[in-house]
């Protein structure tokens, strides 16, 4: 298409309603207690902030009020740990990315993630698993900056079909971009990307070889190193595909198994035990 | 990297490296030159150590994953496609291309971008330990002023870290440096990654020589065909779905019996 070819006006008509949302959370700590600093939100992008008992850290929760995700919709979250803070941030259900009108990625529905964890916080990024429906096409970025002392954990997992449902993807576009930096520098750097025929493509023997479920943990602090053996040990009783390594103040998981709930539940346990505490209250509704 | 960048210390046999190099005062047009600079860069007896690593692939044969010729095409062929060749593609074309273009804050984002996208510690020692010790052997080897004095500005531009270099980045800047054209240096570089794969298979399953070679010669379109891709160096591609191969990696971390550092 030309613009001398169109009649003025013409795209109108063509123009969907796409879902937007932004919202952004702030922690401060005051006397060593974290508590809520700035709180933003717009469109279908929202955030719950339940009260905690019993020294669980201050819990917000994410909720896309869309009930999923199309192609054209974007989303932008944000959240900053700031200095000696200690809160987790996860979601209220687990995200739906919908067929697009072009799998080609020309409409896929983008994901904008954003965390900053100031000197001394604590910071974990919780949200439940993504799933991508047959067509879906989701670019989603996650953008972090850790300060040198400071400690995250993070988690991110992606099914693809319902498998429960019998659902399988054949065709999808996903571009799934982790940046971590600590102390300014680049440390981690990834991206799933799986693009076209999404069921042959994870059906090799380097690939998913059948896997339908994939979950990275991602754990900067300190101590990430010296936590390896013991998350090798809860890994070794697992049945799901799963790797962990550590190397430059980070500790890193990998999980992919043929079913989504054999994964959740394993990626469950090895979350629990680097945390030392229960999932948030939203994984277990 | 604790390199030097003396060039006065140039070995006394080459007395103007300049003269050997296709990229500048070459006397000839027709490629040899680049051909029989790139046979030795990237030659198995190159000073990089290749034939000590299997990208976790010792793991996989371990595992069961792969226990023919056909399986090791398959795994390696996913490897190239979907995990380290289809991003070393892009990485390298991404350092030559700053290089030629002496884009050096460019080249420092490919550099720190590659050292960071290694899923596991021996992965990672795999990228970075080949790429210090390729830099390694051209500075003391086939230096020219203008590689010595990029690595230099590289340098002063990651103060204070230090460069750490992945072997896709290094012999990128490095053929870059040299003139080296990009569209021989990609799927020469694929297949000696993949000819290093192939040889620890061989080693491990254990195949038969004809064996490997055969797996090497069936993979020949998708060498090609993973160099045209990420010929761009459009670091916006970069990513893959290798998953079971990044586990591998970091399973064969404490595989039992090991004959690779990978």
């Amino acid at each position: 298409m030309t613009p001398v070819d169109a009649p003025p006006f013409a795209s109108v008509p063509l123009v969907l309603e796409r879902a937007r949302g932004r919202a952004e959370i702030g922690f401060a700590q005051t006397d060593g207690v974290t508590r809520l600093d700035r709180l933003y939100q717009e469109g279908q992008a929202k955030i719950r902030l339940p009260k905690s008992h019993g020294g669980v850290p201050p819990t917000a929760v994410f909720i896309n009020t869309g009930g999923g995700i199309a192609g054209g919709d974007r989303l932008a979250w944000s959240a900053d740990f700031g200095p000696g803070t200690r809160a987790v941030v996860t979601s209220q259900a687990a995200e739906r990315v919908y067929r697009s009108s072009k799998t080609d990625g020309s409409l896929a529905g983008e994901i904008d993630n954003r965390i900053t964890v100031a000197a001394g916080a604590e910071a974990e990024w919780l949200p439940q698993e993504t799933i991508l429906f047959e067509g879906a096409a989701l670019t989603r970025r996650l953008e972090v900056d850790v300060a040198a002392d400071a400690r995250l954990l993070a988690v991110e997992s992606t099914v693809f079909g319902r498998s429960a449902m019998g659902e399988e993807v054949t065709a999808c576009r996903l571009v799934d971009r982790w940046r971590l930096r600590r102390a300014g520098r680049l440390v981690w750097a990834d991206t799933f990307r799986v693009e076209g025929a999404a069921r042959d493509i994870l059906a090799g023997t380097a690939t998913g070889a059948g896997a339908r479920a994939f979950a990275t943990i991602v754990m900067v602090a300190p101590d990430a190193e010296a936590r390896l053996d013991g998350v090798r040990e809860v890994l070794e009783t697992e049945t799901c595909g799963a790797g962990a390594s550590a190397f430059d103040g980070l500790l890193l998981v990998r999980m992919a198994d043929p079913s989504a709930r054999v994964l959740r539940d394993a990626l469950i346990r090895t979350v629990v035990h680097i945390r030392q505490a229960e999932m948030p209250r939203v994984w277990s509704c | 990297m604790g390199m030097t960048m003396d060039t006065s210390t140039a070995r006394p046999i080459v007395t103007d490296p300049g003269m050997t190099d296709s990229g500048g005062s070459a006397a000839t047009d027709d490629g040899v030159d680049d051909l029989l600079t790139l046979q030795v860069w990237l030659s198995p007896a190159f000073p990089v150590g290749g034939f000590s690593y299997s990208h976790g692939l010792e793991w996989a044969i371990e595992a069961g994953a792969v226990t023919t010729a056909a399986g090791l095409a398959a795994w390696l062929g996913d490897v190239l496609v979907h995990g380290a060749g289809r991003n070393d593609a892009i990485l390298l074309a991404a350092a030559h291309r700053a290089t030629v273009a002496d884009d050096v804050e460019r080249l420092a984002e490919v550099v720190e971008l590659a050292a960071a996208s290694q899923p596991s510690r021996e992965r990672r020692l795999e990228a970075t330990a080949q790429g210090a010790a390729f830099v390694r052997a051209i500075a003391d080897t086939w230096q020219t002023p203008r590689f010595a004095e990029l690595l230099d500005r590289l340098a002063a531009r990651m103060a204070p870290a230090t460069p750490t270099w992945t072997h896709a980045v290094a012999v990128g800047t490095a053929a870059g440096a040299h003139g080296l054209a990009l569209d021989r240096v990609l799927p020469a570089f694929l297949q000696g990654f993949a000819a290093s794969v192939i040889s620890a298979g061989v080693r491990a399953v254990p195949l038969g020589q004809s064996d490997g070679l055969r797996v090497l010669r069936s993979l020949g379109p998708t060498l090609r065909a993973v160099a045209a891709a990420g010929a761009g160096g459009d670091l916006d591609l970069l990513g893959g779905a290798a998953v079971l191969a990044d586990i591998a990696s970091m399973r064969h971390e404490t595989q039992y019996t090991r004959l690779f550092r990978s």
